[in-house]
């Protein structure tokens, strides 16, 4: 049975994340509920003098944009094709860099070079290694200046250059610049991370394995995973929760168009949906967007946790 | 392992299978590395092209065929960034923001995570529950009523600003409750009984159990404040409080509004290199941490 | 745990909203939101109509001591101008305090100051573009300026002269009209900015290149199309012309067909209509002759082909004014250009109805509770748009053009003129041809959106010169009316 001591005491260490998350995130959480209810809300007109009226209008606003479904879809897309590789690969590498002894310290710190890497320079080599510098896509004048390093790795290998991101490009091939760039961008994170869990797994385990001499791969499945599942469980569950609310990644790849030139908005998400909005100060509506992400979000949230349970060995 | 054979088989297939075992581990360990390097290679390339950048002339930089390699290397770039910007200042500021911020930070992860892996209270799940639910709502939205808060409270262009409202970050707490729950609860309840107060039991088990974690924690609090730049541009912008990212922008705008990049590349080098130290020194930490702690579960 | 979990966070967003709702929503006027009354209160007596005209106090400014703040997005060099001239105006009024920030980017202005005007914070002074102060007003944050243009009160100085307090008929004169009639293009009539420092669109082209082949630079777009032709006979290979916006391309052929791109009140978004589309499809033949390419057509700056070594290479661009000196090519080891640029003004439809678009940053006074603090910032902004010596000097720090016809006698700035070329001092040839063409400058109407209308047509323009096909037209169509049912849903 629980105790009072340890009720009161449990509260008392949790005040201080709990006072701080009330002012600075319930709080807004609040008043964006407010805006999202009232009809056509804007902030500046509000401060202006204008007053609104309770209504679902800015939802049903929402919905009937009619690339409102693409942007679900890229959403969702992109979530579903990045969680799994990224978590996969940022495994990999940290069980690798577990297991090895030369060259250990320094991988470790190329492996963390991305973080005091500017972000902008991130943008900046994804969008020279994919663009095609030309003109006349498509038509009898078509001209090639350059292709770009993927293009020329391509070309070494005897394939036919692709298109990635530029006019006349084709969905897939933006969604597989997209993948390749955010599960990039999601690694060092994830390897840090999972890095961490592998150190904090007691050594004896392993020494166990080794004069049962059990094989690499099962030591891997039997052993390694397991006992990292809760860092796993975590990478995976903020994975997806990030994942719907990618933006920042396409804006860097695409510019603010969120899209190839001959069709902006193709690769919008719901995230970049709500920066729309908020342009034209149209909180009311960028706030029902958010809710709306917030249903889809605590959806995939409740089946991770349900999955998780029975996988995760505490 | 079949256990039916005579001495002689038995003898043979050990050797047998030490040499496949041998051969097996070579294998292993050249794909191993031969994967950590080329993985290494595809992301160490952002690092070198900021480092390109910042070595080129701005004519360069904006040519619509990149170069790989400068064609003249402008490390006049470097000497421009340091004139340019009001480096120590935006440094110091940014060192304190950023270190009060992480120790705070950390102090009330440890306890939340604490309390949410090991204490048993009424609602305990819930409140984890909730505390998720927020992260599922895209921040940006929060913007105009936070700077509302902030206003109210008196606190626009103060150190306060800058490091209170962010100290709360779920995604750390739930990712140090994960890791504190790695840790068996034998220990947990074994201390209980030899009467060990659960802080004590918190400093000196769970601390120093969960360093790589903790350590992790630091680092990414760290590369928070050195690169936020929204928040403190919005509340905190006089020279007084101005942080790094801040103060970068700012010194290379044109009235155009375009960015001269290479130098903006260089001032974002110089900066870097303090946390690349850190990070240097910090990392035997990260990977001593539990065989060296005496406590075994 | 997932059930409970999905149960109580519904019950709380349901709890949340109804207690949010009974509390804001039913006295409507959201005190949560703004609850500065400092800031309502200076908007409360302003409701309605022209009342919202700023009320010049009977004396003026009254020599009291107040700070004033100007956001702008000035680097080093620039603001070093800035400094130089405060402590000028600072000489004739010392109690007027002027601190001044680089907010980085015109984005980053607008982003800083949108949240600022929610608690009554903004700024005094700032950098703005039309679209942004159309924001601005959605709560009514700006001054608008026709009272204190007009007002004949005299303000001491502290060197013992005096002035008006308002513009003299000299300077209203001496702005140059195309960029002085920008501050009133807000739909009402009424003024609400000056302008600071403008560009516009110019012609850059490869004099070298043209003096070898005997071309002449185009005036129409006919010539453009016979020029383009002949180029492509000389050099196959190449795109003879670059056009780096493809927004103010097509907002530019609206000026100059004169017919209907956007309308600052009634039903904004005009632009879909015949004549539009009928410019549209000629560019579309060009580009599948090969004649042009556009800036996200291309996949990077069109002044990057311009200048490019390789065979694929432009002989015209046509990009912002104030980037001259990206225009030029690279220099060879004795340090000459590859080859001399020309510049020219843009090709027109018709010599009777010359259009060229007008861009820059303008400045706005935001509403505040102490009108001297108006007064004074209204000074300043009055200093520093009216002053030969500062926009002269501004102008050659920054390659803008400056905004008054004056300048151009300004003893510097004509030596800065005098020695334009296509090398070196390009961006004093750019500023000449600038000048060149100051009856020609317009500028759209602004609104809350305006800025989306000009992001969609950018896109109906890349989509519109690509289409290909038995059915051109109706593609054309379709991206015309993409473009305005996207706008109709931003607003």
């Amino acid at each position: 049975m629980v105790d009072s001591k340890q009720q009161w005491k449990a509260w008392l260490y949790l005040a201080p994340a709990i006072v701080l998350l009330l002012v600075f995130t319930v709080w807004p959480i609040i008043n964006t509920i407010r805006m999202a209810f009232l009809e056509g809300y804007r902030g500046l007109e509000a401060v202006g003098g204008v007053s609104y009226s309770f209504g679902f209008g800015n939802f049903t606003k929402v919905i009937h944009y009619h690339k409102f479904i693409n942007c679900l879809k890229t959403t969702i897309l992109l979530c579903v094709l990045t969680v799994p590789i990224s978590t996969f690969l940022a495994l990999l590498i940290a069980v690798a860099l577990n297991n090895i002894k030369f060259l250990q310290k320094g991988l470790q710190t190329i492996f963390f070079l991305p973080y005091v890497t500017n972000s902008i320079a991130i943008g900046m080599v994804f969008a020279a290694m994919f663009n095609i510098v030309g003109s006349f896509y498509g038509t009898e004048n078509e001209l090639i200046a350059t292709a770009g390093i993927i293009n020329n790795i391509i070309e070494f290998f005897g394939g036919k250059p692709v298109n990635w991101i530029n006019y006349g490009s084709s969905y897939t091939a933006n969604i597989v610049v997209m993948t390749v760039y955010i599960v990039w961008n999601a690694l060092p994170f994830k390897i840090l991370i999972l890095l961490g869990g592998l150190q904090s797994i007691n050594t004896q385990y392993y020494d166990a394995a080794k004069i049962d001499g059990t094989p690499r791969r099962r030591v891997f499945s039997r052993i390694t995973v397991p006992l990292l599942s809760p860092m796993l469980a975590y990478v995976i569950i903020t994975g997806f929760i990030s994942g719907f609310k990618e933006y920042s990644s396409i804006v860097g790849i695409f510019g603010e168009g969120m899209g190839p030139a001959d069709d902006p908005g193709r690769l919008n998400t719901m995230v970049g949906f709500i920066y729309d909005a908020l342009s034209t100060n149209s909180q009311g509506r960028a706030s029902a967007a958010a809710l709306i992400l917030f249903g889809i979000i605590l959806v995939v949230t409740l089946i991770n946790t349900q999955v998780g349970k029975k996988r995760i060995h505490y | 392992m079949s256990e039916t054979n005579n001495g002689v088989m038995q003898e043979k297939n050990m050797r047998a299978v030490a040499v496949r075992q041998k051969i097996g581990k070579y294998t292993v360990k050249f794909f191993l590395y031969a994967f950590l390097l080329t993985m290494a290679l595809i992301v160490l390339f952002p690092f070198y092209w900021m480092i390109i950048s910042s070595l080129k002339t701005l004519a360069e930089y904006r040519l619509s065929v990149p170069t790989f390699w400068p064609k003249t290397i402008m490390l006049s770039n470097y000497a421009e960034a340091f004139t340019a910007a009001n480096l120590g200042r935006l440094f110091m500021n940014t060192l304190y923001v950023g270190v009060v911020s992480t120790l705070l930070s950390l102090v009330i992860t440890v306890l939340s995570a604490f309390a949410f892996a090991r204490l048993e209270f009424k609602g305990r799940e819930t409140v984890f529950a909730l505390l998720l639910a927020t992260m599922m709502i895209p921040g940006e939205l929060f913007t105009i009523t936070n700077y509302s808060t902030i206003t109210h409270l008196g606190w626009m262009n103060t150190f306060t600003v800058l490091i209170v409202p962010f100290l709360v970050s779920v995604f750390y707490i739930f990712l140090l409750r994960q890791n504190f729950m790695q840790i068996p609860n034998e220990l947990y309840l074994a201390a209980k009984v030899d009467g060990t107060s659960d802080l004590k039991y918190l400093w000196k088990v769970m601390v120093p159990l969960s360093m790589p974690t903790l350590i992790s924690i630091t680092i990414l609090k760290m590369m928070g404040a050195w690169n936020s730049y929204i928040w403190p541009r919005l509340v905190a912008n006089d020279a007084a409080h101005q942080m790094i990212t801040n103060g970068l922008r700012n010194a290379f705008t044109e009235t155009t509004g375009d960015v001269n990049y290479p130098v903006q590349m260089a001032a974002v080098s110089i900066v870097s290199a303090p946390l690349f130290l850190v990070f240097v020194f910090l990392r035997k930490y990260i990977m001593a941490g539990v065989s060296r702690s005496g406590i075994k579960g | 745990m997932k059930k409970k979990l999905l149960s109580i966070v519904l019950a709380l967003l349901i709890v949340l909203s109804t207690v949010a709702l009974t509390a804001c929503g039913g006295q409507q006027t959201a005190p949560e939101e703004g609850s500065a009354p400092e800031s309502s209160s200076s908007d409360a007596p302003s409701n309605g109509g022209a009342a919202s005209n700023f009320e010049v106090p009977e004396g003026g400014y009254d020599g009291s001591d107040v700070t004033i703040t100007f956001y702008h997005t000035m680097g080093e060099n620039l603001s070093t101008v800035l400094d130089q001239y405060i402590v000028e105006f600072n000489k004739l009024y010392p109690n007027i305090h002027v601190k001044h920030e680089n907010m980085g980017g015109y984005d980053d202005v607008r982003e800083q100051i949108s949240t600022e005007i929610t608690v009554g914070n903004q700024p005094n002074i700032a950098y703005c573009y039309p679209d942004h102060v159309a924001l601005y007003n959605l709560a009514k944050a700006v001054v608008q300026l026709d009272n204190l243009i007009d007002s004949q009160i005299e303000v001491k100085r502290a060197d013992g002269t005096t002035e008006i307090l308002g513009l003299t008929d000299e300077q209203k004169s001496d702005f140059i009209e195309g960029y002085y009639d920008e501050g009133r293009q807000f739909g009402d009539g009424l003024m609400y900015t000056l302008p600071m420092s403008k560009s516009t669109e110019v012609l850059y082209y490869d004099k070298t290149f043209f003096d070898e082949n005997g071309l002449t630079v185009p005036a129409t777009w006919e010539e453009m199309e016979a020029l383009c032709a002949k180029i492509k006979e000389i050099d196959p290979e190449s795109c003879p012309l670059g056009y780096d916006s493809e927004a103010n391309w097509f907002i530019t052929m609206c000026e100059q067909y004169q017919s209907p791109y956007t309308s600052a009140t009634g039903d904004h978004y005009i632009f879909n209509n015949d004549q539009n589309k009928e410019f549209v499809k000629m560019f579309n033949s060009w580009y599948q002759k090969g004649y042009l390419t556009t800036q996200k057509i291309y996949g990077g700056y069109t002044s990057g082909l311009f200048t490019a070594e390789d065979s694929m290479r432009s002989y015209m661009s046509i990009g912002s004014s104030a980037g001259a000196n990206h225009q030029l090519p690279q220099t060879d080891a004795d340090g000459n250009y590859r080859f001399e640029v020309g510049i020219a003004t843009i090709p027109q439809v018709s010599d009777s109805n010359k259009k060229v678009i007008s861009q820059g940053p303008s400045l706005c006074i935001f509403k505040d509770t102490n009108p001297q603090e108006v007064l004074a910032s209204w000074l300043f902004v009055k200093f520093l748009t009216t002053n030969v010596d500062f926009q002269s000097e501004f102008a050659m720090a920054s390659g803008y053009v400056p905004v008054l016809k004056s300048v151009s006698d300004n003893a510097a700035y004509a030596e800065f003129l005098a020695n334009a070329d296509g090398g070196k001092y390009i961006a004093a040839l750019s500023a000449k041809v600038c000048l060149d063409q100051v009856d020609a400058y317009y500028t759209s109407p602004a609104f809350n959106g305006s800025s989306t209308a000009r992001d969609q047509v950018g896109g109906l323009m890349v989509k519109a010169l690509t289409a290909k096909g038995d059915d051109l037209d109706a593609q054309i169509d379709k991206a015309f009316q993409e473009a305005i049912d996207e706008c109709e849903y931003a607003n």
